[in-house]
């Protein structure tokens, strides 16, 4: 009991001590690994559907399945690229 | 030994009658007691119109052994756009199901949906090759579309694995983001990508595609021509086209070559510049295997005109 009450405090001390590591050595990469992710998703929206901005795109009628996955994506794309409203042509998420 | 693949692709400029030697070869295949398909992707109709018989989209069995289908490719394009559809609106969110459906519906008509739409219609057929029927043909439409679409697997296959890779990417970056932020992360998608699942299903249809009609075990690409300048380059370019993509060639034909009991003045002379093109056909397709097939005296329409041309052909 006493042993088990004993563990289960250094398992929150280590816990926290990770964070605090954490915090000091990953925090400045979490923004860039964020960043470098949606710069990724963005980059394969845009190959995967090229013809929406008006590039051909050859493979474009086997994508269309796609769609679906990716449309709340494009959402977050034109939001993020400071457009309120989904741009002319594209998908009218909004 | 033409008749010893599984699947022939007849293909030659408009009008120069590969789809009288493509139904010539399927009615000697069904004769021999080989399961045939002819399969036509003319929007004119003259298969049904040589067979004699109202054909339509699916198989239609038209003698022993023979049977033959039209496909038209914006019906398949239609089919296509409505089986998305149906698959979409089991996924998406309803708030976006008709803005889906209206990009979908864009994407119908942009150039390009009905060729992949007759592609994706070809390889299903391909692969009933062996199965339901010994012997598949392929009528196909004028050269410039064919060699597309020969070249869709090859050139669709590299494109999808560039997306596969960024795909992959991208996930790899996800988890990475995943492990860093912790709950911040959010609506990161999780576990299974459906999007890579979709991309590594279609392309491993495209390269089992590209693996069939570069077997030249199972799949020949015939050439028709005829003793004429233009239909002569044509044909030329697109052997050549046919090589680089590594579609084995299986002959040429000579189709309405002036037989020798024609007389008058006019058609000897005819037969003099004639006999120039097909030496230079000899010469420009000499690693091939290169048929003639007199002109008839009327046109080819019927079982009865076709079995001359069966006659006419030589032993496969």
């Amino acid at each position: 009991m006493h042993l088990r009450r004993l563990w289960s405090k250094l398992r929150t001390r280590l816990r926290a001590a990770r964070e605090i590591y954490e915090g000091i050595f990953m925090a400045p990469y979490r923004s860039q690994i964020h960043r470098e992710y949606l710069e990724q998703r963005d980059l394969f929206l845009l190959l995967g559907f090229s013809d929406l901005l008006g590039a051909p795109n050859p493979v474009a009628f086997y994508t269309l399945e796609l769609y679906p996955e990716l449309i709340e994506q494009f959402h977050q794309w034109h939001l993020r690229m400071g457009m309120e409203h989904a741009p002319e042509g594209g998908f009218r998420c909004c | 030994m033409l008749l010893g693949r599984q699947i022939l692709f007849f293909g030659g400029k408009g009008g120069v009658g590969k789809t009288t030697l493509a139904a010539a070869h399927a009615l000697l295949s069904a004769e021999r007691g080989l399961r045939t398909l002819l399969v036509s992707t003319d929007p004119a109709h003259s298969t049904g119109d040589i067979l004699e018989a109202d054909l339509g989209p699916e198989p239609r069995e038209v003698l022993a052994n023979l049977s033959a289908m039209e496909i038209d490719p914006a019906r398949e394009a239609d089919l296509y756009i409505q089986d998305v559809k149906a698959r979409i609106a089991e996924t998406t969110p309803p708030r976006l199901v008709s803005e889906v459906e209206r990009q979908i519906d864009i994407a119908r008509v942009t150039p390009g949906a009905e060729e992949a739409a007759l592609f994706e219609r070809f390889t299903r057929l391909m692969e009933e090759a062996g199965g339901r029927f010994d012997r598949i043909l392929f009528d196909t439409a004028p050269l410039g579309h064919t060699l597309r679409l020969l070249s869709l697997p090859e050139q669709m296959a590299s494109w999808m694995s560039g997306l596969i890779g960024r795909r992959r990417k991208v996930n790899a970056l996800g988890r990475m983001w995943r492990r860093v932020a912790g709950s911040a992360a959010g609506d990161a998608n999780e576990g299974d990508d459906p999007v890579l699942a979709a991309l590594e299903d279609r392309r491993a249809r495209f390269e089992r595609a590209r693996e069939t009609v570069s077997d030249p075990d199972r799949v020949a690409f015939v050439f028709v021509t005829i003793p004429e300048r233009l239909p002569i380059l044509e044909t030329q370019k697109a052997v050549e086209t046919l090589g680089r993509y590594g579609i084995p060639i299986g002959a040429v034909y000579v189709n309405r070559v002036l037989p020798e009991s024609v007389d008058g003045g006019f058609l000897q002379r005819r037969r003099e510049r004639e006999s120039e093109y097909l030496d230079r056909i000899d010469d420009t397709f000499r690693s091939y295997t290169v048929h003639r097939i007199p002109l008839f005296e009327t046109d080819v329409h019927g079982l009865d005109a076709l079995r001359r041309v069966v006659a006419a052909l030589p032993q496969l």
